[in-house]
């Protein structure tokens, strides 16, 4: 009786460790794959973001290898006489809708001013909507390429890119019709045909984007005049509100 | 705890729908990241919350981490470890944006890819981003606490139990 209560109990015991053998086994394994799993997982981050990392750079250095293109005023395209009081400076995305908009219903007025002496404007070419065919860099590329060759075309450029706008989301104008925009706006077809088919000044629009970027803008249009954003952080402003910037700037 | 029977035997596959809902989520948000990185750089900044010099190393990872969750997920590996994560994230997401109110920035998140377009009235945005997250956040935190699913790689390793079976065991061990 007693013996075999004994037993009973070692037997119990026996199969008890084994369990708890097993157990531990099974969390060792456990914490084994999820260690593994995860130190996978950590390794292609790590890839990713060091590639990542290595081709911004590799960009950059494209970018200075092709240079900037000439006739650059303070990171962008100047119209008008540089002595005008009054300094509009433009982020503009050739592909961004309310940037048409914008220039609807301001750029009659923007030209008036310019033409009077009141206004410059610096047009800066932004890039932040390339889709698929990379439409907003290949048209601020194609508009560096037209402000280096003859800077005297690039406001009839600018103005031929948005009344000319494809839709957004869309596969954007092709390079050829570019090219065809850019002689009609008085530029040699050859002076500007390879810069716009190769891309030459595609680093350059990176660069000059990442300055928008890192200046706090977020959106385009994004309209400074006199060094001072106008608008809310989130609003375009009206004709009214730019026109008033602009003779205060002018004073 | 005690968890009623027909709750137990439905969780593992409310888990399985959370697990599915969530890495769907992320492939939704993290593929088109992952895909226009320059863009997520910019959606990073705009937060004015990394440090310039890590706002590159950060845009590229959160993607790519987004994905590997989504993978995590969807597959039902690593169960617990993937919502922990997940959590964790949507808390950085809902302070993110909660201070980016707080703080007057009228961005849009870019939490399903960059727009780049300007926001006319961010409040809108922020509370539906906020209230998104914190759903998000709900699931990821029932997912923590009751990992055990359905159609699961981690029930087919044996990473996993399911609840009931794990409470025997506990009664099995505990009984001397």
């Amino acid at each position: 009786m007693t013996n075999a209560r004994t037993a009973k109990t070692t037997r119990e015991k026996a199969a008890e460790l084994r369990a708890q053998a097993e157990r531990q086994e099974a969390r060792r394994r456990n914490l084994l794959i999820t260690a593994a799993v995860a130190a996978v997982i950590l390794i292609v981050i790590a890839a990713v973001v060091l590639v990542r990392v290595a081709s911004n750079d590799q960009k950059a250095k494209d970018a200075a290898l092709n240079g900037p293109p000439a006739n650059v005023v303070s990171g962008g395209f100047l119209v008008g006489n540089a002595n005008a009081k009054a300094t509009i400076e433009l982020y503009e995305d050739f592909q961004c809708p309310v940037c048409k908009a914008f220039e609807s219903a301001n750029g009659a007025a923007i030209k008036a001013w310019v033409a009077a002496g009141t206004a410059k404007v610096i047009y800066h070419p932004v890039a932040i909507l390339d889709a698929d065919t990379k439409y907003s860099t290949r048209s601020a590329n194609a508009a560096a390429a037209v402000q280096n060759a003859d800077p005297k075309a690039f406001q009839a450029f600018h103005d031929l890119l948005y009344t000319n706008q494809p839709a957004e989301g869309g596969s954007g104008l092709p390079d050829s019709q570019l090219i065809d925009y850019a002689v009609q706006a008085g530029v040699a077809k050859a002076s500007i045909e390879p810069a716009i088919t190769s891309q030459k000044y595609a680093g350059w629009v990176g660069l000059q984007t990442d300055d928008f970027s890192q200046k706090g803008f977020t959106g385009t249009p994004s309209v400074v005049v006199n060094g001072k954003k106008l608008g809310t952080a989130s609003t375009i402003p009206s004709p009214t509100d730019l026109k008033a910037a602009v003779e205060a700037a002018a004073k | 705890m005690q968890i009623p029977t027909a709750l137990t035997a439905r969780l593992p596959w409310a888990a399985t729908a959370i697990r599915l809902g969530l890495g769907w989520v992320f492939v939704a948000a993290g593929w088109p990241k992952f895909t226009d990185p320059e863009g997520t750089v910019r959606s990073v900044r705009a937060f004015q919350l990394v440090p310039e010099t890590f706002v590159r190393p950060f845009a590229y990872a959160l993607p790519t981490l987004e994905l590997v969750l989504a993978a995590l997920l969807v597959l039902g590996l690593l169960t617990r470890l993937a919502a922990l994560v997940t959590a964790a994230l949507m808390v950085m997401f809902i302070v993110g944006i909660a201070t980016a109110w707080g703080r007057g920035l009228s961005i849009d998140c870019g939490c399903f890819g960059a727009t780049g377009t300007t926001v006319a009235d961010p409040v809108a945005g922020y509370v539906k981003d906020l209230l998104r997250d914190t759903a998000f956040l709900a699931g990821a935190l029932v997912l923590t606490w009751r990992p055990f699913s359905r159609l699961s790689l981690d029930a087919l390793l044996g990473l996993t139990h399911p609840p009931r079976a794990r409470e025997l065991v506990t009664i099995g061990a505990g009984d001397h």
